[in-house]
């Protein structure tokens, strides 16, 4: 079977660039135990999806073959640079985009030198990729696309990675629930700001671990609006449509807050 | 130190179509023109610039949205190339400018007194947006007077509309007590749309004007409705039905730069001049002025 792991990370800056922040610390390890356990079981491609990497016009996929630079978040820039080279699997990415059009969804390659790629793609890869050996291919998350159409394109995605013998990864960016506070806090007394998010967010996290994927799916629909998720969690959406058949369970390496939104590292059983 | 005084305003959206159909030097990408009436209405607006001779210009834009207050850029000269997410075909600028440190740190700390959370964004590898950058290009090409940039914080859609244009008005009336007390001429610059309905697939040729037209009759309707009452100068009216504007036309003005600019003028019930409307993959888009130092100001 190509398909090797899949996880669930969030995309906020801040549990890499401030990592020995105690309310930060547990999901920065549970990322770095992310990236370990992807690195045993050795996948040669990650298929990405970030919530950050908006588009309106068509289904657009990172088509440079090598993309570097210097990022710098829009809001955290305080906290610090974001430097990135990364190695993308082209003939992947254009198997995917082709794959699309069965879907009705018209896809679009993006090759341009200083193309800014979006926060959380640059997290993960700093944490899941550290020595840049895996290549990626990264969707762009169209903002007009609802949960059952990122679930295809997970699933056209997986397709086309097993079409091409590949051994490959899913990723899925984003965060959990979504009330942040608006003022100025202590960083260090960061927690998830309304109770009633903590409590979906746990929900969710207990039935990712044991599933089936059709409460999954049932779940999110009420959780998302309900908790303000990110964009509907169709990061979620993204995994649970590579997975297909193969969801077997999860297990939650970390929980925890983001400046009072929530995030969480989940390793998917596969 | 004479009082410093907004002395005018204008409407100025950010199509990056309108910098790829001008084939600026600074843009990588070539065309073949096309949204030539926008294009002609910001030469108009463009004239009308030289002839206010400001110290400085100030422009919100949608395209930097901040989650955690309202942000100003604090760097004095930023440079690097800003290429848009949506349309990497278009708009990949390489962008130098100016910016009036003095007087963002003054907005900045006007908007804290007033109870907004205001920070000053200081990391010189800062990518400025593109829609800071066209509207700043569409204006004033030459790039010789300093800018003050302001965020777009999301308070309109993580709120309300209403909440967030009223956190908006009050970054406007600080933004009007900083200029005063700088002894600064200047000009501010609402990167907004109006009617944001689009088209959702680009044509083969983006210049394609025979392709151009508005995505919604509704939309259009509307834009024109409060493109008359600003025309007019009733500012009072086109403020009450904001909301419906925004929600009816999915209006981008619902992003906080319009209403900026409005309160920070003191919502004028003056004639705006409308340098000309024209649609961008079936978007609303209207270059207006509102010139505060016209002798009179007296409605048509």
């Amino acid at each position: 079977m190509p398909l090797v792991a899949a996880v669930l990370v969030p995309g906020s800056p801040l549990h890499l660039l401030r990592p020995d922040n105690p309310p930060w610390a547990p999901l920065a390890n549970a990322y770095h135990s992310a990236g370990a356990l992807l690195a045993a079981a050795n996948p040669e491609v990650l298929l990405v999806y970030s919530t950050q990497w908006l588009a309106v016009l068509d289904e657009l996929w990172q088509t440079r073959a090598r993309v570097q630079g210097l990022h710098v978040d829009e809001n955290w820039y305080e906290y610090g640079d974001l430097p990135f080279d990364i190695a993308i699997d082209t003939t992947l990415a254009a198997a995917c985009i082709e794959g699309t059009a069965s879907l009705g969804v018209r896809s679009k390659g993006v090759d341009y030198d200083g193309f800014p790629i979006d926060t959380g793609t640059l997290v993960a890869n700093h944490f899941l990729n550290p020595h840049g050996k895996l290549r990626l291919v990264i969707a762009s998350n169209n903002l007009y696309h609802d949960w059952q159409t990122t679930q295809q394109l997970g699933a056209v995605a997986a397709r086309a990675a097993e079409g091409l013998g590949r051994r490959y990864a899913v990723v899925g960016i984003g965060g959990l629930s979504g009330t942040i506070f608006r003022e100025e806090i202590d960083l260090a007394s960061d927690h998830i700001a309304s109770p009633t998010d903590d409590r979906l967010n746990r929900e969710l996290l207990d039935c990712l671990r044991t599933g089936p994927a059709d409460r999954v799916q049932t779940f999110c629909a009420g959780y998302a609006p309900a908790a303000r998720a990110d964009m509907g969690m169709k990061h979620l959406a993204w995994i649970m449509g590579a997975l297909g058949d193969h969801y077997r369970g999860a297990q939650v390496l970390a929980y925890g807050p983001s400046y009072g939104s929530g995030a969480a590292v989940v390793n998917f059983h596969c | 130190m004479p009082k410093g005084e907004i002395i005018a305003g204008f409407l100025a959206p950010h199509p990056p179509h309108l910098v790829y159909a001008e084939n600026p030097p600074q843009n990588e990408a070539r065309s073949q023109g096309g949204w030539e009436q926008l294009r002609w209405a910001y030469e108009r607006a463009r004239k009308s610039l030289e002839r206010l001779k400001p110290d400085v210009l100030l422009v919100h834009s949608p395209h930097w949205v901040t989650q955690l207050g309202h942000h100003f850029l604090g760097v004095p000269q930023l440079r690097g190339k800003s290429v848009d997410p949506i349309f990497p075909n278009l708009f990949r600028y390489n962008f130098e400018l100016e910016v009036d440190v003095e007087l963002a740190e003054a907005c900045c700390a006007q908007a804290r007194e007033l109870g907004l959370v205001g920070k000053m964004m200081r990391n010189p590898n800062f990518r400025v947006d593109y829609g800071t950058i066209t509207t700043l290009h569409m204006i004033r090409p030459q790039w010789d007077i300093p800018i003050v940039g302001l965020s777009a914080n999301n308070s309109p859609y993580y709120l309300s509309t209403e909440a967030g244009l009223e956190e908006m008005a009050l970054l406007g009336l600080a933004t009007r007590r900083a200029i005063e007390q700088s002894g600064r001429r200047a000009v501010l610059l609402a990167s907004n749309t109006l009617c944001h309905w689009h088209f959702h697939e680009e044509p083969a040729i983006p210049e394609d004007m025979s392709q151009e037209h508005p995505k919604s009759y509704a939309g259009y309707q509307w834009d024109m409705r409060i493109i008359e009452l600003l025309r007019q100068g009733r500012t009072h009216e086109v403020f009450e039905l904001l909301p419906s504007f925004i929600q009816e036309a999915f209006a981008e003005v619902k992003s906080g730069a319009f209403t900026w600019m409005f309160s920070a003028m003191g919502y004028p019930e003056i004639p705006g001049e409308l340098h000309g409307y024209g649609t961008v993959i079936g978007t609303g888009n209207a270059v207006m002025e509102w010139d505060l130092t016209r002798p009179s100001h007296a409605v048509n």
